[in-house]
């Protein structure tokens, strides 16, 4: 069995793919045949001559910008679009669940109207209502939500202290024989021993100088200035609803 | 992980192969920037044709034979060839011939142009199965010849190839200190 073996055989050993007995044959055979030895050996160097060669082969140069940067870039682009949807959404979502929690107050206080606390949550208790228009609707809320807040202060045992100013044209509600609702802003006041009712010095002086004379509800009281009587019970932690 | 659930299992596998593949690719045309194409081609054909898939074990052989594909449509848009496989066994790059090896970035470069100057189907044929050990058969099927003709290749590949190094090898040996001036 000392056929010369054909290169393609060699190389198929060379490569492993050679069956079990073929290949246990010639290594068989190469122990004792020194030139097949070393021609297998010299195969096997030119294998790894190859391999080393291409080891490490020299990277492209990245000059022009190529379609898989592109593809990463509009990749990245659609993870960032992606975080900035879900960061808009669930701050969207969050904003309706801070203004039911932080607020509890000005859902029913004010029902649409403008509330402004200088305490970080609005205090149900003392509450002030300002008004500063004659209309008819307007002064008409004023009276529903103040009465609304006390009976609702009145029905879960709370001892609620609420105010409402009145300036400029909205004083009216508060003169004697001007205010259209006399019978029930004295009828809220003997009810609930906590409602008051401040009229603007201020307005009051105005309307004396153009020669009205202003007389105010015995239930009235009147301040030096709105403003300063707002600013002054902001500061004690009122909660202010402009009606 | 975010890849992941948007481009599903297939696209780490895919782009693991990447340096396989260019390392083929390089070793077929030795042009970094052709093999960079070459393996951008192959690698968004692969993806496009991800469904075609069936085995993903034989993923690597799958995507190597796109690539060759990409190679040989690279070649004929190329208007000094007319016939690639009537060019398979004639074409030799311009490459010079393997000059002095002696330490290694010199076999390197030797071994690489040795290579280069192999014909292209013997070139392709021997890098399949020396670089990435593909079996005879496996590099039949990806290059869409019959195993014979893979043997035969691979055979001659070898033999040129030792005897461009061996005669590079006397050169330098003949010659160890000059070289010559045109």
């Amino acid at each position: 069995m000392n056929a010369v073996i054909s290169n393609e055989t060699l190389h198929a050993f060379v490569d492993g793919e050679l069956d079990v007995t073929e290949s246990e044959a010639l290594t068989a055979r190469l122990s004792g045949d020194q030139t097949l030895a070393q021609r297998v050996c010299a195969l096997r160097s030119l294998q790894s001559m190859v391999r080393l060669a291409y080891a490490e082969p020299p990277v492209a140069p990245k000059a022009r910008p190529r379609a898989t940067q592109r593809r990463q870039l509009m990749q990245r682009c659609t993870y960032g679009c992606l975080v900035l949807l879900v960061g808009l959404s669930g701050g969207w979502a969050l904003r309706g669940l801070e203004f039911q929690t932080a607020s509890v107050l000005p859902t029913r206080a004010s029902g649409g109207y403008q509330t402004v606390s200088l305490a970080r949550e609005a205090d149900p208790n003392r509450v002030m209502l300002h008004l500063d228009s004659a209309s008819p609707e307007r002064m008409e809320a004023a009276l529903d939500r103040a009465e609304q807040l006390l009976d609702e202060a009145e029905e879960q045992g709370r001892r609620m202290q609420l105010e409402i100013v009145a300036n400029s044209y909205g004083i009216n509600l508060m003169r004697a024989g001007v205010s259209p609702h006399e019978a029930r802003i004295v009828r809220m006041t003997r009810r609930h021993a906590n409602l008051q009712w401040v009229a603007c010095n201020q307005t009051i002086a105005r309307y004396t100088r153009e020669g009205q004379i202003v007389e105010l509800l015995p239930v009235a009281r009147s301040a030096p200035t709105a403003i300063g009587e707002i600013v002054t019970r902001l500061q004690q932690g009122w909660t202010y609803v402009r009606v | 992980m975010i890849s992941k659930f948007l481009f599903g299992p297939m696209r780490p596998g895919m782009e693991a192969q990447r340096p396989v593949l260019y390392r083929i690719a390089y070793a077929w045309c030795h042009d970094p920037t052709l093999a960079d194409d070459l393996v951008q081609e192959a690698m968004s054909k692969a993806w496009a044709r991800r469904a075609q898939l069936r085995d993903e074990a034989s993923l690597k052989a799958w995507m190597v034979s796109i690539m060759n594909h990409c190679w040989l449509d690279h070649l004929r848009g190329r208007r000094d060839f007319d016939d690639v496989d009537e060019l398979q066994d004639t074409l030799e790059s311009g490459a010079e011939s393997p000059e002095v090896c002696c330490n290694r970035e010199q076999v390197i470069a030797c071994v690489r142009a040795a290579v280069a100057r192999l014909p292209l189907g013997q070139r392709q044929v021997l890098t399949l199965v020396d670089l990435e050990e593909f079996g005879y058969a496996e590099v039949a099927k990806i290059l869409n010849i019959p195993v014979g003709t893979v043997m035969s290749r691979l055979s001659r590949a070898r033999a040129s190839l030792k005897v461009m190094l061996d005669n590079a090898a006397k050169q330098h040996a003949a010659q160890p200190a000059l070289r010559r001036v045109k």
